[in-house]
Formats: structure tokens, sequence, C-alpha cells
């Protein structure tokens, strides 16, 4: 209540009108008040994304310019990316750090939507695509492609996407019980399920060749160190098409957000938004780890950020440049960091991203949304 | 499993003993499963060696031959640690389960052994640490560092319940002392890939370590033989065992201590090795009951009947290599974890 009314004296009618008014100027106020609040929304929504950008473009450069060679001009960089130079400047910027960047960036993106949106449905922060098992299962899928049939275009990117949606399949099947799902049984298959991906993920490693070690390395620890335009070009492909399955799924998630018995007397199809949404995160990390490997607690740590930011409504949207961010922020510090370069960019994630899951477990109410 | 009287139930000092022919059964069943996959386990492998011709260099132990030597050096010592780091990860995994009153309570599933694997590599590094004697310590203050640190975050949690938030807290931990691992050794590619094959725990080529585990993990054992009883009265809640006359912090302490001191026995022989010490502890239980002064032998001998079986039939179902231990126990060990998982009474336990 914007005020209160002494309460008047002088007559019935007089009463009777200053009520009237007093209902009038209340429904203003209010329809002001929540116009302002969604205005202030708005501006602020907008201030995060215009920050979020300015910090990409800034981690954009740093992961352009930084770099053991020296010999190339700060001034050809910006051709070189966009590859209009040749000889060196194009082979370093072009074939190795460009792709790099933006394979971050992009992955980043991928992980950041995918762990928004399953926080989002299932509500509850912990379950993201890599805690619930989906990237264990995606890497498990690609590391075979890549080390048994590694001349398939889009080969490790298909496999991974039937690793995860296998996995989605087997957890959801293992952790229904009596209709509903139960979101810590899910969490604990899910654990469980991605212990078996990592231990043959492991024993892929002790029986690769030489060459193939480098390649399940990458999907032991997560990292974006031999990114090309091809993988680029996946990401890119994948996070068009996720986004805007995210966008076109957006309205119904939030109906589904006041709880299924509301939502379906709002006329949402509650079971098949649910579906799809499960398959849509999937594909956003599926095809994230299959390019980049699991780079670990990205997916976590995104979505409560972007809540905390803006508010739960627009959390999924913003949940992607701040992934891009973090992953492509992680890359530069894991590549010129001081004293710890170079690193995986996966093995920071996870020593940033784990304690922010341990306060998380720590601090969480059980049932409060995500 | 919390199997403890119900308050209203009248208080019985510890649970009743398994009916005698049940436990003979029980014992007798026991040890002929660790007899078949020591036979097993000592008579098969990549190489085929007659059964009559392993008879005849067991009875006659300096004679010469390459299967000679591939029975004594190899086969026989591997098979005599899988024995031993089998029955330590399943008294462990017992104890664990005990203390914390957890069913998913683990040495693998808690990050213990990620923690004293961490330290172990630390040893390697910085101060030169080699041999199982030197791992040994190592792994020891890891896994007491990591024990620690994940009961304090485990019991704060707003998880649901203390059982999740337990697992949640291991798996956060082991998910930042994997990524230390990693961190510590990456830029070494050989080093990486020789403590990769290590953290992939496995009993390959390890049976010359067999000398040095043996005390540690052989006194491990024998102090957690007689817990049995403690565990017992701490199972019943601390009221009541400190009613019955037991320290309660001390015997937890003193549990603990032992529970740990397996683990890192284990670990630094041969590696992590995940869901042995909880496949093998429910394995005893449904034996022969919640009593644990049956059932902590008897997980020690499933652990070793696990760990074993589990190693011959990795060394058998590819041709021309094996699957390590680790991974074999993964996949028996996994689908027994989904299944408690998916147990009604535990979520909300």
């Amino acid at each position: 209540m914007p005020q209160t009314h002494a309460p008047r004296t002088d007559g019935a009618r007089d009463l009777g009108r200053a009520s009237r008014d007093t209902a009038a100027e209340l429904r203003a106020a209010t329809a002001a008040r929540l116009r302002g609040a969604h205005r202030a929304g708005v501006r602020r929504a907008r201030l995060v994304v215009c920050v979020l950008v300015l910090m990409l473009l800034g981690l954009l450069a740093a992961s352009l310019l930084l770099g053991g060679v020296k010999r190339i001009p700060a001034g050809d960089v910006l051709p070189a990316a966009f590859g209009l130079r040749t000889g060196l400047a194009d082979y370093v910027i072009f074939r190795i750090r460009m792709p790099r960047a933006l394979a971050a960036l992009l992955a980043g993106a991928l992980f950041g939507l995918s762990g928004a949106l399953y926080q989002r449905l299932i509500r509850n922060p912990l379950a993201t695509p890599d805690i619930v098992g989906i990237s264990a299962g995606a890497g498990a899928g690609a590391t075979t492609m890549l080390l048994f049939a590694p001349a398939v275009p889009f080969g490790t990117s298909l496999a991974g996407l039937g690793g995860a949606f296998a996995l989605v399949a087997t957890v959801l099947a293992l952790s229904g019980r009596g209709g509903g799902v139960d979101t810590y049984r899910l969490v604990l298959v899910g654990i469980g399920l991605s212990a078996v991906c990592t231990a043959y993920v492991n024993y892929l490693f002790t029986v690769a060749g030489q060459h193939g070690i480098a390649q399940v390395m990458r999907w032991l620890v997560g990292s974006v160190n031999d990114a090309t335009w091809e993988g680029v070009s996946t990401l890119a492909g994948a996070l068009a098409v996720c986004g805007l399955c995210a966008a076109l799924l957006g309205r119904s998630l939030g109906g589904m957000a006041l709880g299924d018995q509301l939502a379906l007397g709002l006329g949402t199809r509650v079971g098949a938004v649910r579906i799809a949404t499960l398959l849509v995160g999937a594909a956003a990390a599926a095809l994230a780890t299959s390019v980049t490997g699991p780079i670990g607690f990205v997916s976590l740590i995104s979505g409560p950020i972007a809540i905390r930011l803006v508010g739960a409504d627009r959390s999924v949207a913003l949940a992607v440049p701040i992934g891009a961010v973090i992953v492509l922020g992680a890359d530069v510090l894991a590549q010129h960091g001081p004293v710890i370069s170079p690193v995986p960019t996966g093995v920071l994630t996870a020593l940033l991203g784990a304690p922010y899951f341990v306060w998380l477990i720590l601090r969480r109410r059980q049932g409060a949304p995500a | 499993m919390k199997q403890s009287a119900s308050p209203a139930a009248p208080p019985t000092p510890t649970p009743a003993r398994p009916r005698a022919p049940r436990a003979a059964v029980v014992v007798v069943l026991a040890g002929l499963m660790l007899a078949a996959v020591t036979i097993a386990s000592i008579g098969l492998g990549a190489r085929d060696i007659s059964p009559l011709e392993i008879v005849r260099i067991l009875l006659h132990p300096g004679a010469e031959g390459y299967n000679g030597d591939v029975l004594w050096t190899e086969r026989i010592p591997r098979t005599l640690l899988g024995l031993t780091v089998g029955a330590a990860l399943g008294a462990s995994g017992l104890i664990m389960q005990a203390l914390t009153m957890n069913p998913l309570a683990e040495p693998g599933v808690l990050g213990v052994e990620q923690g004293a694997a961490v330290f172990v590599v630390l040893g390697i590094l910085f101060l030169d640490t080699s041999g199982v004697h030197g791992y040994f310590w190592m792994a020891l203050t890891g896994s007491a560092v990591t024990a620690v640190l994940v009961f304090l975050i485990g019991t704060r949690t707003n998880a649901g319940s203390s059982t999740i938030g337990l697992v949640l807290a291991g798996v956060a931990v082991a998910a930042v002392m994997s990524s230390l691992i990693t961190l510590l050794v990456v830029r070494d590619e050989a080093v990486y890939a020789h403590l990769r094959f290590w953290s992939v725990g496995q009993l390959t080529g390890r049976g010359q370590f067999l000398g040095q585990v043996l005390p540690f993990a052989l006194t491990g054992l024998l102090l957690a033989l007689p817990l049995g009883r403690t565990l017992n009265l701490l199972s019943l809640g601390d009221e009541t065992a400190r009613g019955l006359g037991i320290r309660v912090e001390r015997a937890r302490l003193a549990s603990a201590a032992v529970a740990v001191l397996l683990c890192a026995a284990a670990t630094a022989a041969v590696g992590p090795v995940a869901f042995v010490g909880l496949v093998a502890a429910h394995t005893a239980r449904m034996l022969v009951g919640a009593d644990h002064r049956w059932s902590l032998p008897l997980s020690m001998v499933c652990g070793a009947v696990l760990l074993v079986g589990a190693d011959t039939a990795g060394r058998l179902v590819i041709d021309h290599g094996e699957i390590q231990v680790s991974v074999m126990t993964a996949l028996l060990g996994t689908p027994f974890f989904v299944w408690l998982a998916r147990r009604r009474d535990l979520v909300r336990m």
C-alpha cells in the first residue's frame, strides 16, 4: 500500500466519494508502481547485458592479443581475426586464437543455457547437466566416436548428442517412481551413471594409442586447446537452434514455474514442454561437450548468478552471456594467468565452481525454487 | 542402513546374533567364494597355463621356466594384493556407513580416495616420495583431511537429508581434488600420463608393492575386527550408547581413524577404486543382518571377493589387454548404487 487515508468525519457521501477516489488512486498508484518495477527491471536487465557484452569484448580482445608470439602488431590483429591477413598473423590469429576464443565463448553460452533451463524446469539449482551426468554421457559418446571413427564429419557431435540423450532417458527412467520424479533421486542416479561414463572414458584413456591420448585427455578435463573452425560452426549452429527453442519454450516455462496444476489450467501442455526442455537442455550441453569436453560447473554457476542479477523471469536468457563470460574468462586466465598457466580450462572452472557448489548445498533450503 | 531399535522397542544392547545354522552356511559360502576367486585369479589370465602345470609350479617354488615366473612374480602377488586391498575397502565402507548411518557412504563416493590421491601426487611432485611406503603416509594425511572436510560440509547441508548432503559434499570435494591433480601435473605430459594411469585404480604391475602395503593394511584390518561391538552400540544412537557406558566421541573418532587408515592403505597401493566398499558392506548386511560383529568380517571377505573377482574378469573380457579393476568395479557397483538411490526410504531418510 503506498498510502493510507485518515477516516473522514464529514458525512457518508463524502466518505463514499473519498473511498472511490482512494480506490482509483490506489489502482493508479499500483499500476504505476508495477510499470515502474517493470521498467526498472528492464533497465537493470539492459544494464547487466551491456556490462556483460563489454566484458565479453574485453575478454575477446585479451584472448586475441595475449600470447607467446610477440611479432604480430596489434594493428594486424583485427584484420587477421577476419582472415584478411596472410602469413604468421593469419596462422596465429585466424587459425588458432580466434577459433579458440569463439569456441570458449559459444560453449560457455551453451553450458549456461542448458544449466539455466534445467534449473528452471526441475526447480533445483543442483539439477544441472553436469551433475545429472549428461555431460559425462556426451563425453563417453564423443570419445568413442573420436577414437574409433574419427573421419566421420560431425561424428563426435552426433555421438555426443546420442550419448547425452541416452543418459537423459536412463536417468529419468531410473529416477522416476510412481509418477513424480524426485529431484534428489535424479541427482543421485545422475552421480552414479556419470561414474560409469567416467570409468569408461578412463578405460579408453588407458587403451588409446599415443595420438588418441591427447584426444581423450580433452574429455577428462575439458579444454578449448584444439578448437577448430569446424567446432566453432557446430557450436554456433547449436546455440542458434537451442537458443531459438529455449525462447519458444520460455513462456511455457514461466507458466510452469507457478506449479503444474496452474500451468495446466492456463493451457500449457506440461508433459510436452517438460520433455522438450529436457531435450533442448541436453542437446545444448552435449554439443558444447562434444567440442570442448566437460567444462565443469559452468552450467551450475550461470543460472543462480543470472537470478541474482535480474530475477528468475529473465534468468534463462541472461545465463547465456554469463556462461560465455565465465568460460572465456576462465580460458584467458588458464592460458595467461600468473603462476598457474597454462592449464586446461575445465580445471579452472572446477576449482572456482566446486566451492560455489559447496556454498550452494550449505545455504539452500530444501524446496526453495531455483 | 539404519537398523537401530526404535525408541519404543525394548533396549537390546546389540541386535540379535544370526541363528547358528545360517551363520555356518554364510561362513562356508564366504570361504568357498574366497577360494574360488583366488584360484581363478591365479589360474586365469592372458597367458594360458594349464591347471596341472600350475599345481606343479606351486609345489616346486624354485622351479625354472617362464610360466613359473609369471605365477610367482605377477599373478600370486597380485592376487594377494587384491585380497588385502579388497578386504580393506570392504571394512572401510562398512565402518563409514555405520558411523554416518548413511547407506551411500563409501571411501570412493565420499571423495576420500581422491583426497588421498591428491596428497600422493603432491608427495611425488614436491617431496620426491616414491614407493608405497611413502605413498601411504601421504595418502593417510590426504584421507584424513578429506574425510574431515567432507564430513563437516556434509553434515551442514540443507540438501533434503544428511544422506544426500554427504554424497553431494563428496562429489564436490572429489571434483576439486581431481582438478587439483590435473592442475599439479598437467604441464609435464609424461608425468601426467603416468599419474593418470595411477589415478585409474588398477592392480596391474602392483604385485611388488604387496610387501610394502601389507603391514599397514593388516594393522588396519586387525584394528577393525574388534570394532563390531562399538559400532553396534553407536548405531543405537548417541543417547542410548552413552547410557550403556560408551564414550561416544572417542569411539566415533577411533572407528573413523581405522576407516581412514584402511582407505589410505588401499589407495596408496592401487589408486582410487570406487564402489567396492559400498557393495561389500551391503552384501554383508544382507547375508547376516545388522550385527556388526558378523557383518564387519564378512564385509572384508566380500570386498576381497569382489575386487579379485572384478580384476580377474577384467583380464578375461578382452583379448590382448585388460580392463582396470576400478572400471570393472564401477560397472558392477553403479547398478547397485542406483538401486540404493531408488529405494523409497533413502531420499527422505
